[in-house]
């Protein structure tokens, strides 16, 4: 089989974090590969080392015998490198036709009869184009008045009208519904024989389905490769990512003391006195009707949900479920939609306003950090702690200070004057997840604390989450992570196209029946059809 | 041999006047850019309205000029304030560059008018009026006065910036934006008060600097562009050790050229961007988009 | 003639109607052309109606238009920019030695002028185009300033202060124009000429990757156009379309120098396709066409008696606020004229 692709100990990093280990991969022509692994494995950033939009701190990628790590990416696309990107690429303020037009290259040399000719052949080119995809019906249509699942389709189409040797799928089915996902299978099954395929996607059976090779990765490093059967049955690979083992989380939020560095944990009083259990936990968030969504196409409908003091309610689901978009909701810092209420301690969060949510007690960890790269930790503390006293709630509620913060997260106590592109991911997530403390928040809103992080991380997080569960703040928790997910919740609800399919305790989480329900709505199913 | 060293002394002892008078005129300029990502094009008249201030209410004292820096800072504020209540129903970045670029003609209309289109030539306090002579070269008394004046400035500025929570607010504020008001920070008031701010700073830099760069037609842009070059070169934003660097070596290029090559002069300004921009170009292209 | 400016205020219309107007397009499509074919019409006629002045006024609102539209066609592709000047600034002194080398030939000056304009914007596309947006505003500002510098400098090329004095130009040998209606008609011609080619431009596949890359530049890079050569090819077209004003500014003033070519006449350009696009809601040449004769009317007609920058400024300040406001009140309407059952 000769070789398309190698990929020879490459190697990407972002300040203090290595995004990837060193990567070893050969992609033979017309394969169909697929890499997997939890978020944060990397997977994202081998497609964009082989794309070119991501600098490899080290090692080659040959391509087609050629070297072309120092290629741009237009370079490597004329090379025959096609590709898509997570949130669908396409240029909204084009048609549709418009838009693939775009990726028709003609030949340098005219064919005979000149442009007219030239200019009918591409017209021809971009009517199959969309007419593979089925979209011929909107070719005159401004792209942003499509759908999120016709972009992605439109976005197919133009990579495949480039007409390339190697097409680079990231997440091709977020966002979809069942029926896109089974329409966007049998296109990519039916791509001509010539074309490799590298897809980056979570959902497992599209994965199993489409794939001769599969390779896994898991925290920026390689775990294996091998055909699908062989990826079933290995057992590193099910301990990364396909079946979580349930944890039985700590019962009464009794976390055995010696894992956390500071044994004089709580130091503060005020919170020693707070973490008594309360007979009835008062609710805290109230969600009622919340709906949202991008460019005009919803993504969350009449989502209704409550958190209650002290209490862990986990939302689970697959990528593109609408996890992100519900934290950012109830954070303001996405717009929902009319009709939509949110309250806090049963006032109403005045909509489109994240200063005022902020202050009236929510504190959001976002997904991806969002650390402020010119401030060093300590700044960051500084910035938090002094917000919560300008904007504090009444007097005896929680107050939290930077020595609580430091004794629940020791890691930070030695890096507070450092900057957060010299901090580890692991470090970064910890420092984001201080800041928010600091706020004294209400409700914390956590989003996938828990990417592309290390298991020992994982477990200082867990532990930490659990000691903020107890000092009666009341925390939403959206997870990939079944292992944190299941570990910590006291409730869990699960989000599947836009809506709670189902709410569950803690209590009936390791029943049959639910786990069944569990993994079918989260795909963790290694079985069945792509649907 | 010294001698012939002392009018050299003398010229750069001129370039670091006039890079921290750029000095202050670029850190309003990238505090506006930094924070509100918009292209202010009435910064130069903000220069102006000072330097021209600096000419009615300086009467060759020392009250007179602390008068006039006072009346600028308050007018500044109040200015900025409008301006930023100006630019908040507008979406797009061009039609805020051209909101700002309104005000300019406007100012500049102002000035002539009431100018009648001369370039005048303020008043120094009197105390300040002199030459000191260094091995028979003058030295103006004047522009000493404005270094010792502008080095605790330019450090206050750093102080600030790097050190109080006002600074810290400010930073996150640049870096970004949802997540600084998702921490419950109000952006739309620091951005007001960058706005502020950044008038201010150019405001006074006008009062103080008029004696250096006398207010007259086209000095606005001139002004403008010379705060642009120092931005270029030291970004956008809260790096106030770039910019007081690149503001040191534009005013060392504009004096101690316009003495030795003045023909050269003026480009090598530009020049000097151009090249910065294709060494460093790409990441600067990436950061803008 | 006369059929080819009607035309080509429409043809011109870049983007796709704004939201507003999307709706109903087609009951404005008749009165818009008939608009345009009143305007067109005005246009040739107005040296036997007006006197003089007007007419040179009007010469240099068509020298403004060509700077407008050549940011404009930038603006197209997301890159705002105040630096056009530098090319008209190529474009006249260009002109101007071909005039004092005893080529006055009004065409070849103008071949001329658009070819080097061309060449120097295709030697600095590299450079600027290593920026984006606020960043590539403000080193367009350098180019202006860069531009300025070297008019008053070099003054073995340029004459310095003072600029460069030249013949009238002929369009046949032997017969200079040197009316002001002659000017105003060749300069009107021009700008149908250049019209209809920004026209033919506007619908080409060019314009087609630049708004490709304003959209989405990250998708176009993945689709194999590289950023640098698809946006400095509009880069340079932009420049030959100043290039193309500054040969009419020989022909209208019979003069180059750093006063028509400084700051004052790069914020005027610049205020043209902005306030164009405030009015359309997206880049078009129509807008920039449009404010472009406002502005000269405004600020050299009405306010010839030093008022010109006030009125400016206040249309600056004034038009980019017309658009959202017209919105939120239809919008207002729409939602009271909405049954409340």
């Amino acid at each position: 089989m000769n070789t398309l692709l190698h990929l020879d100990e490459i190697c990407c990093r972002y300040g203090a974090v290595t995004a990837l280990h060193p990567l070893t991969l050969h992609i033979a022509a017309g394969e169909r590969r697929a890499i997997i692994g939890p978020n944060g494995a990397g997977k994202s950033t081998v497609l964009n080392a082989i794309a070119g939009t991501a600098p490899l701190a080290t090692g080659r990628v040959v391509f087609d015998q050629q070297p072309i790590a120092g290629l741009t990416p237009a370079s490597r696309a004329n090379r025959g490198i096609g590709r898509t990107f997570q949130h669908p690429g396409v240029v909204d303020t084009l048609t549709v036709a418009d838009n693939v037009a775009l990726a028709v290259h003609l030949p340098a040399t005219p064919p005979s009869g000149g442009r007219r000719r030239a200019r009918d052949t591409r017209r021809a080119q971009v009517t199959t184009a969309l007419n593979n995809v089925g979209l011929e019906a909107h070719a005159t249509k401004p792209t942003e008045q499509l759908s999120y699942g016709q972009r992605r389709l439109l976005e197919i189409a133009m990579v495949l009208a480039a007409e390339p040797r190697l097409l680079l799928l990231d997440e091709p089915s977020a966002g979809l519904d069942p029926h896109e996902i089974r329409n966007l299978a049998q296109l990519i099954r039916a791509l001509p024989d010539d074309i490799a395929v590298i897809v980056v996607d979570h959902h497992l059976p599209l994965v199993f389905a489409l794939a001769d090779t599969i390779t896994v990765l898991a925290a920026g490093r390689h775990i294996a490769t091998g055909t699908p059967h062989n990826i079933r049955t290995n057992p590193q690979v099910n301990d990364v990512y396909l079946i979580p083992t349930p944890q039985q989380r700590p019962t009464s939020h009794a976390v055995d003391l010696d894992v956390l560095a500071s044994p004089s944990w709580p130091s503060n009083p005020e919170l020693r006195t707070s973490s008594e259990p309360a007979p009835q936990p008062p609710v805290v968030l109230q969600v009622e009707r919340l709906r949202a969504g991008y460019h005009g196409a919803p993504v969350l409908h009449d989502i209704d949900l409550t958190v209650t003091s002290g209490a862990i309610h986990t939302i689970l689901g697959r990528n593109g479920a609408g996890k992100s978009t519900l934290i950012n909701t109830i954070a303001a810092t996405h717009p929902a939609l009319p009709g939509t209420q949110i309250r806090l301690d049963g006032i109403d969060l005045p909509p489109g306003n994240p200063t005022r949510t902020a202050r009236h007690g929510v504190a959001l960890v976002p997904q991806g950090r969002h650390l402020f790269a010119s401030l060093t930790i300590r700044e960051h503390l500084a910035l938090a702690a002094r917000h919560a006293r300008r904007h504090g709630r009444p007097p005896g509620d929680v107050r939290w200070t930077t020595d609580d913060a430091l004794d629940l997260l020791p890691a930070l106590r030695d890096k507070l004057g450092r900057y957060p592109a010299q901090l580890s991911g692991g470090e970064q997530q910890m420092a984001a997840l201080a800041r928010a403390l600091l706020t004294s928040p209400r409700l914390l809103l956590l989003d996938e604390p828990t990417e592309g992080l290390a298991t020992a991380v994982v477990d200082q997080l867990t532990h930490a989450i659990t000691r903020i569960a107890d000092q009666s703040v009341a925390i939403l928790l959206a997870e990939q992570n079944q292992h944190l997910a299941l570990a910590v919740a006291d409730q869990v609800s699960v989000l599947d196209h836009g809506r709670i399919a189902f709410t569950t305790t803690a209590r009936t989480l390791h029943e049959p029946a639910t786990r069944t329900r569990l993994n079918d709505l989260l795909g963790v199913t290694t079985t069945g059809s792509p649907s | 041999m010294v001698s012939d060293l002392v009018p050299w002394a003398v010229t750069a002892l001129g370039g670091v006047a006039y890079g921290l008078l750029l000095f202050v005129v670029a850190d309003g300029l990238a505090l506006i850019v930094g924070v509100m990502n918009v292209m202010n094009l009435a910064h130069g008249a903000s220069y102006l309205a000072g330097a021209y201030l600096a000419c009615w209410l300086a009467d060759g004292t020392l009250t007179g000029l602390a008068v006039a820096v006072l009346a600028g800072i308050a007018a500044a504020a109040i200015a900025g304030a409008g301006l930023s209540v100006l630019l908040k129903p507008l979406a797009g970045h061009t039609e805020q560059a051209a909101v700002t670029l309104g005000i300019g003609f406007i100012a500049s209309w102002a000035f002539t008018r009431l100018t009648g289109g001369n370039t005048l030539s303020p008043p120094r306090p009197a105390i300040l009026d002199g030459h000191l002579s260094f091995a028979g070269h003058g030295y103006p008394v004047y522009d000493l006065t404005f270094i010792v004046l502008a080095i605790p400035l330019a450090a206050g500025m750093y102080l600030i910036v790097r050190r109080s929570m006002a600074g810290i607010r400010l930073r996150a504020a640049v870096d970004d934006p949802l997540m600084a008001a998702a921490q419950g920070l109000s952006v739309a008031r620091i951005r007001t008060i960058a706005l502020a701010t950044g008038t201010m700073l150019a405001v006074t830099a006008g009062v103080l600097g008029a004696p250096v760069i006398g207010p007259g037609p086209g000095v606005d842009s001139h002004v403008l562009t010379l705060s642009l070059i120092v931005v270029i070169l030291g970004g956008a934003g809260t790096n106030i050790r770039a910019l007081l660097t690149s503001a040191l070596l534009v005013g060392m290029v504009e004096n101690i050229g316009v003495a030795t090559v003045p023909a050269l002069a003026s480009f090598s300004l530009f020049l000097i961007v151009i090249a910065v921009l294709v060494v460093r170009g790409h990441r600067q292209a990436v950061s803008a988009a | 003639m006369s059929t080819v400016t009607a035309i080509t205020p429409d043809a011109i219309n870049a983007a796709r109607p704004p939201l507003l107007q999307r709706a109903s397009a087609n009951r404005w499509r008749r009165p818009r052309q008939g608009v345009a074919v009143a305007a067109a019409g005005l246009a040739v006629v107005l040296p036997a109606i007006t006197g003089r002045y007007v007419v040179t006024l009007a010469a240099t609102a068509i020298i403004l238009a060509l700077l407008a539209m050549s940011t404009q066609l930038l603006a197209v592709a997301a890159l705002p920019s105040f630096g056009q000047t530098a090319f008209l600034a190529v474009g006249a002194y260009t002109a101007a030695h071909l005039a004092d080398a005893g080529l006055t030939d009004g065409l070849l000056q103008l071949s001329g002028a658009t070819l080097a304009a061309a060449l120097a914007g295709a030697a600095v596309a590299p450079v600027v185009l290593r920026t984006r947006g606020t960043t590539f505003l403000m080193v367009t500002i350098m180019i202006q300033g860069l531009a300025a510098a070297v008019a008053l400098h070099w003054t073995s090329v340029t004459g310095g202060d003072e600029g460069v004095d030249t013949p009238p130009v002929t369009l046949w040998p032997g017969h200079p124009l040197t009316e002001a209606a002659y000017q105003y008609w060749y300069a009107l011609a021009v700008l149908a000429a250049c019209g209809a080619g920004i026209g033919w431009l506007m619908r080409s596949r060019l314009v087609l990757v630049l708004r490709g890359h304003a959209g989405h530049e990250p998708r176009m890079a993945a689709l194999g156009h590289h950023p640098t050569i698809g946006l400095g090819l509009g880069y340079t077209a932009a420049a030959a379309i100043a290039g193309a004003g500054g040969a009419l500014l020989i022909v209208v003033n019979q003069h180059a120098g750093p006063a028509d070519l400084g700051f004052g006449t790069a914020a005027a350009g610049f205020a043209a396709a902005a306030l164009g696009t405030c009015l359309t809601g997206t880049p078009t040449m129509t807008g920039a066409l449009t404010a472009a004769i406002a502005i000269i009317a405004l600020r050299d007609a009405t306010g010839s008696n030093g008022t010109g920058p006030l009125y400016l400024g206040l249309l600056c300040l004034t038009v980019p606020y017309l658009r959202p406001t017209v919105l939120r009140l239809h919008r207002h309407w729409a939602r009271r004229s909405e049954p409340t059952a």
